[in-house]
C-alpha cells in the first residue's frame, strides 16, 4: 500500500469544510510575490483549532489532522505567517495574534503519537504511519525555513509572558509559555521512523541539524533560562525542559563531547583501526575453516565413536582435525530447543531504544551542545534536578510514566557529563601548569544529597518489584555514575571534597539493605536482555570494588543490618546440633528463601541491628550460582563486548576463582565450552585484541585447575571421585555439597 | 443416525507420537550417567601441564559424543541446558547426593 496515498476513508463532509478553511487562511498573492493573508486569518485558524478538538479529540480520531497534513497547512500557511511576524513589527497586536494561533495548531500536529495498547482504534492505526511522515515533513518545514527563523519566532510568542513574575503571570500567560516548551519538545522528539519508507533526506531532520537549529535560534537560551528558573520562576516547566534535554542528550557520548578536536580525531582513527582488525581477525578465523578446494569436492568422514559405531560427516575441513568434526556434527542438527517465552521483553524497549544506539554529531553540533551543556550544568543543573525530585516524591500530576525513567538517564548522562569536563580541564591545567580549578563538584551537588539516594533505593526497590527492567536499568545506570562520581571525589585533593565524598560513602554503604538488593538484582536476571545486563554487572562491579576500597580504609565500618528475630532463635538450635554445620554461609540464601514462602508472618518481625561489615562475607553473597550465572550469561556475549566490559567478567570471573577460591563452581560443562571457545574459537577473541593475553591465562588456570580437580586422588569411599566429578560437571552445584567438591572434605565444625 | 455413529467409529484419531524427551528417566537409564561414569574412566587421558586446552577440549568431546547417544536431536550446548535443568528435579538431588556420599571415606560416629 501507498503510504502517501490520499485516504479514503475520512469523511468527505469534513474533508470539504477542512479543505475550504484551509483555503480561507490565505495564500501566494498573485500581484506580488509574497504570501498574503486572509481576511478572516484568525477567525479561520481558530475554527481550524476547535476542529482539532471537537471532532479529533472527542471522537478518537486523526482524521483532521490528516486531512491538515494532506492540505500542506502548516507548510503553506502556518510557517508563511509566522515568517511575516518580523522582528521589526514586535508590537504589531494582529501579527502577534496570528502567530500565536499558529503555535496553537503547530503544537498538536507537531504532538509525538504514541499507540498504547488501550486507546488506540483502528483509525489510529490507519492514519498513524502517513501522520508520523508528515511530521517528518513539518520537523524539515522548520527548521529548514529560509526566509525566517521560526523556532525563534515561536520563541518571541512567548517572551512578554515570560518576563513577568511568576505571581503576576495569568493563566493566559503559563499557556503560552507551555506552548512554547511544548513545541520545542516536539521538535526535538520528531525522527525518521525506522520502519517507515524514507524520503532519503534524514540529515535535514538528524540530531545534529536539531542542535545547530536550537543555537543559532536561540532555543538553548530558552531552555538554559527555563531550567535554571525551575526553583522560582519556571516551577511548573521542568519536566517539559527534561522531555526536551533527554530528546537531544540520548544516545551521545558524554566523553565525547568534551574531547578536543586533535583528539576526537584521534580517537576516532583508532576506533577505525580496532574495527579494521576486528575484521581482519574474523575473515583469517574464517580462513582457517574455509574449504581449500571448491564445494562439489565431496569429501566425505566416518567418525568411529566407540561401541563399534560410525557417524559420518561430509567436507574437507572435517579430516584433520577433531574438533571441526565434532564442530559439524552438533552444526547439522535441525532441532532447537524449545524455550519458555513469557511476555516479550523488547515491548517496551521502543521509546528506550534511541538510548542503546549511539548518535554521531557533526563538528559543529558538537561544539554548539558542549556549549549549551556546559552552561547548564554552571547554571542550570541544580536548581531543574532539585525541582523534579520534589515533583517526583510528592508524585505530582506533571509527572508522567515515563518521566522518572529519562530523570534517572539524564542524571547519568549529566555526572559523564561533568566528569569528562573536569578531566578535560585538569588535563588543561596540568599541561599550562595553571593553579588549580574550583570546586566543580558543587555544580551537581543537588543530585548528590540524602533525599536523591531516598529516591534512588525507593525506585529501585519498586522498579525490582514490579518487573519494571526499563525503570530498573536507567535507575542502576544512574547509581552507577554516582557511585563513580562519589569516588572521583574521593580521589581528589581538595581536603573538603574528601571529606564530603568520605560521608556519602558511608551513607551508601551503611544500610545492608542496599547491598542485598543489588545481590537480588544480579541473582535475578533472567533474559531481559544485554542492555539491562551491560547496567546490572556495571553497577556491581563498581559497588563492589568501591565497598572493598572503602572497607579496607575504614576498618571499622558500621552496617545497619534488619534481622528476623525468629531466625536468632533457629540458629541458636542449629549451634545445638553442629552436625548440620556442614552446609556452610550459601545454604543461608536457599533457607532464607524456603522461609520467606512458609510463613510471611515471620517476616513481620524485624529488629536493626547494627554490626561490624565483613567484606569477605558480603562478596561471597556475589559468587553464588545465580550470580555467576548472570555473569556467564553476559560473557556469551562476548563478541559484542568492549573492552572495559570484558574486563568487568574478567574481574569477576578471577575474583570468584582465585581470591575466594570457588573454582568448582565454574566447573560446568556449558561454562568450559564457552571459555573454550572464546579462546579456540570457532568465533575466538581476536588475539590482538585488548585484554586477550589477561583472558587466556584466566581460562588456563580454570582449565588447569579443573584438570587436577577431576585427578584429584581422594582416598577412602567406595566410588571414585573421577566418576563423580565428571557428574558433578554437568550440573549447577548444590549448595550443600559446594564445599565438599572443592576441598574433598567436610568442613570442620568446632564443637562447643 | 446409525450411518453417523459407524462414521464416527471408523475415524479414530491416532494420538500423535510423544516427543523424546531429556528428562530424569533417560538421564538415568543404562545409555545415561552410569554410562558417563564407565566411559569417563576410559576415554579421559590428560596429558597434564602446558596441555590445558586440548585435555578441556577432550573432557568436552566426551561429553559431546555421550550426549549425542543419549540424546541425538539436539544441539550439544542445548542438550547441556536440558540436563542442567534436569538436574534441579528432586530425585537428580537425591541421587547426587548418594553418589558424592559414596566417596567419603567410612567414619565412625566416635
Amino acid at each position: 500500500m501507498d503510504v502517501w496515498e490520499q485516504s479514503q476513508t475520512v469523511d468527505p463532509e469534513v474533508r470539504a469544510y477542512i479543505y475550504s478553511l484551509v483555503n480561507a487562511v490565505g495564500g501566494q498573492s498573485t500581484l506580488e510575490d509574497r504570501y498574503s493573508i486572509g481576511d478572516d486569518a484568525l477567525a479561520v485558524l481558530n475554527d481550524l483549532r476547535r476542529w482539532l478538538q471537537l471532532y479529533d479529540e472527542k471522537t478518537n480520531r486523526f482524521d483532521v489532522k490528516r486531512c491538515l497534513a494532506e492540505a500542506n497547512l502548516v507548510k503553506g500557511d502556518l510557517l508563511e505567517i509566522l515568517a511575516l511576524w518580523s522582528e521589526e513589527q514586535q508590537e504589531n497586536k494582529l501579527k502577534a495574534k496570528l502567530a500565536f494561533a499558529c503555535l496553537q495548531l503547530l503544537v498538536p500536529l507537531t504532538w509525538p503519537i504514541e499507540l498504547n495498547e488501550e486507546k488506540t482504534t483502528r483509525n489510529h492505526l490507519r492514519h498513524a504511519p502517513y501522520l508520523r511522515l508528515a511530521q517528518v515533513g513539518y520537523k524539515r518545514a522548520i527548521l529548514q525555513y529560509e526566509d525566517a527563523k521560526i523556532l525563534r519566532t515561536a520563541i518571541r510568542i512567548g517572551l512578554p509572558s515570560m518576563a513577568q513574575e511568576r505571581r503576576e503571570r495569568t493563566a493566559r500567560d503559563e499557556g503560552t509559555i507551555r506552548f512554547i516548551l511544548y513545541f520545542l519538545r516536539n521538535i526535538a522528539i520528531i525522527t525518521q521512523p525506522q520502519e517507515l519508507p524514507s524520503q532519503g533526506d534524514e540529515n535535514e531532520i538528524s540530531r545534529s541539524s536539531t542542535i545547530d537549529a536550537f543555537h543559532e535560534q536561540d532555543a538553548f537560551s530558552l531552555l538554559l533560562t527555563v531550567a535554571s528558573g525551575a526553583a522560582d520562576d519556571f516551577v511548573e516547566q521542568d519536566v517539559v525542559v527534561l522531555q526536551t534535554l533527554f530528546n537531544l542528550l540520548k544516545g551521545v557520548d558524554p566523553k565525547k563531547l568534551f574531547l578536543e578536536e586533535s583528539q576526537l580525531a584521534k580517537q576516532e582513527t583508532s576506533e577505525l583501526q580496532n574495527l579494521i582488525q576486528k575484521e581482519k581477525a574474523m575473515l583469517s578465523s574464517y580462513k582457517k575453516h574455509a574449504p581449500t578446494r571448491h564445494n562439489r569436492f565431496g569429501t566425505m568422514l566416518w567418525v568411529k565413536r566407540g561401541d563399534d559405531k560410525v557417524s559420518t560427516v561430509s567436507g574437507q575441513d572435517t579430516i584433520t582435525n577433531d574438533s571441526t568434526t565434532l564442530i559439524h556434527m552438533d552444526k547439522s542438527k535441525k532441532w532447537d530447543r524449545p524455550r519458555q517465552r513469557g511476555r516479550r521483553v523488547d515491548d517496551d524497549l521502543k521509546e528506550h531504544e534511541g538510548i542503546g544506539r549511539t548518535v554521531d554529531l557533526t563538528d559543529r553540533a558538537r561544539r554548539h551542545l558542549r556549549t549549551f551543556v556546559e552552561d547548564f550544568l554552571d547554571s542550570g543543573f541544580n536548581p531543574m534536578f532539585v525541582s523534579l525530585r520534589k515533583a517526583i516524591e510528592r508524585e505530582a500530576e506533571r509527572v508522567g510514566e515515563t518521566i522518572k525513567r529519562q530523570y534517572f538517564y539524564l542524571i547519568s548522562w549529566f555526572l559523564a557529563a561533568e566528569g569528562a569536563r573536569r578531566d578535560c580541564s585538569k588535563a588543561r591545567r596540568t599541561s599550562a601548569q595553571g593553579m588549580a580549578g574550583d570546586n566543580t563538584y558543587a555544580y551537581i551537588a543537588a543530585v548528590l544529597d540524602q533525599e536523591t539516594f531516598v529516591l534512588i533505593n525507593r525506585n529501585m526497590q519498586t522498579a525490582l518489584d514490579e518487573k519494571a527492567w526499563r525503570d530498573l536499568q536507567s535507575i542502576l545506570r544512574c547509581f552507577t555514575q554516582i557511585l563513580l562520581t562519589v569516588q572521583s571525589m574521593a580521589d581528589s585533593e581538595d581536603e573538603e571534597d574528601q571529606e564530603i565524598a568520605e560521608n556519602i560513602q558511608n551513607r551508601i554503604f551503611y544500610e545492608e539493605s542496599t547491598q542485598d538488593r543489588l545481590v537480588s538484582i544480579l541473582r535475578g536476571y533472567k533474559s531481559q536482555g544485554l542492555a539491562y545486563l551491560d547496567a546490572v554487572t556495571d553497577c556491581v562491579h563498581v559497588f563492589v570494588r568501591m565497598l572493598e576500597k572503602y572497607s579496607k580504609q575504614n576498618v571499622d565500618l558500621q552496617i545497619r543490618s534488619k534481622r528476623r528475630a525468629r531466625r536468632k532463635k533457629k540458629k541458636a538450635q542449629q549451634e545445638q546440633q553442629p552436625q548440620t554445620g556442614g552446609e556452610g554461609e550459601e545454604n543461608d540464601n536457599d533457607n532464607e528463601d524456603n522461609e520467606d514462602e512458609v510463613d510471611e508472618e515471620a517476616d513481620a518481625m524485624y529488629t536493626l541491628t547494627e554490626r561490624k561489615f565483613d567484606f569477605t562475607r558480603f562478596s561471597g553473597k556475589f559468587l553464588s550460582q545465580p550470580c555467576i550465572d548472570t555473569f556467564i550469561s553476559f560473557l556469551h556475549f562476548y563478541a559484542d563486548l568492549s573492552a572495559d566490559q570484558l574486563k568487568r567478567c574478567h574481574r569477576y570471573f578471577y575474583r570468584l576463582a582465585f581470591k575466594n577460591e570457588m573454582a568448582v563452581l565454574l566447573f560446568r560443562v556449558d561454562v568450559l565450552a564457552l571459555l573454550h571457545k572464546m579462546i579456540k574459537g570457532p568465533g575466538a577473541l581476536s588475539a590482538e585484541a585488548e585484554g586477550y593475553k589477561e583472558w587466556e591465562t584466566l581460562v588456563q588456570q580454570v582449565f588447569r585447575r579443573c584438570i587436577k580437580w577431576v585427578e584429584r586422588k581422594q582416598d577412602g569411599g567406595d566410588g571414585s571421585w573421577r566418576e563423580i566429578a565428571v557428574v558433578e560437571m554437568l550440573f549447577s552445584k548444590a549448595s550443600g555439597t559446594v564445599y565438599y567438591l572443592q576441598n574433598g572434605f567436610d568442613r570442620v565444625v568446632e564443637k562447643r | 443416525s446409525t450411518t453417523k455413529d459407524i462414521d464416527e467409529e471408523v475415524r479414530i484419531k491416532r494420538a500423535r507420537r510423544p516427543t523424546a524427551k531429556l528428562d530424569d528417566t533417560r538421564l538415568l537409564s543404562s545409555n545415561g550417567i552410569p554410562r558417563l561414569r564407565k566411559i569417563s574412566k576410559t576415554r579421559l587421558k590428560f596429558r597434564g601441564k602446558g596441555h590445558e586446552f586440548t585435555d578441556i577440549a577432550n573432557l568436552l568431546s566426551m561429553y559431546q559424543l555421550w550426549l549425542d547417544d543419549l540424546f541425538p536431536k539436539a544441539k550439544f550446548r542445548d542438550a547441556l541446558g536440558m540436563v542442567e535443568a534436569v538436574g534441579h528435579k528432586k530425585r537428580l538431588q537425591v541421587m547426587r547426593k548418594a553418589w558424592i556420599d559414596e566417596t567419603k571415606p567410612f567414619r565412625n560416629n566416635e
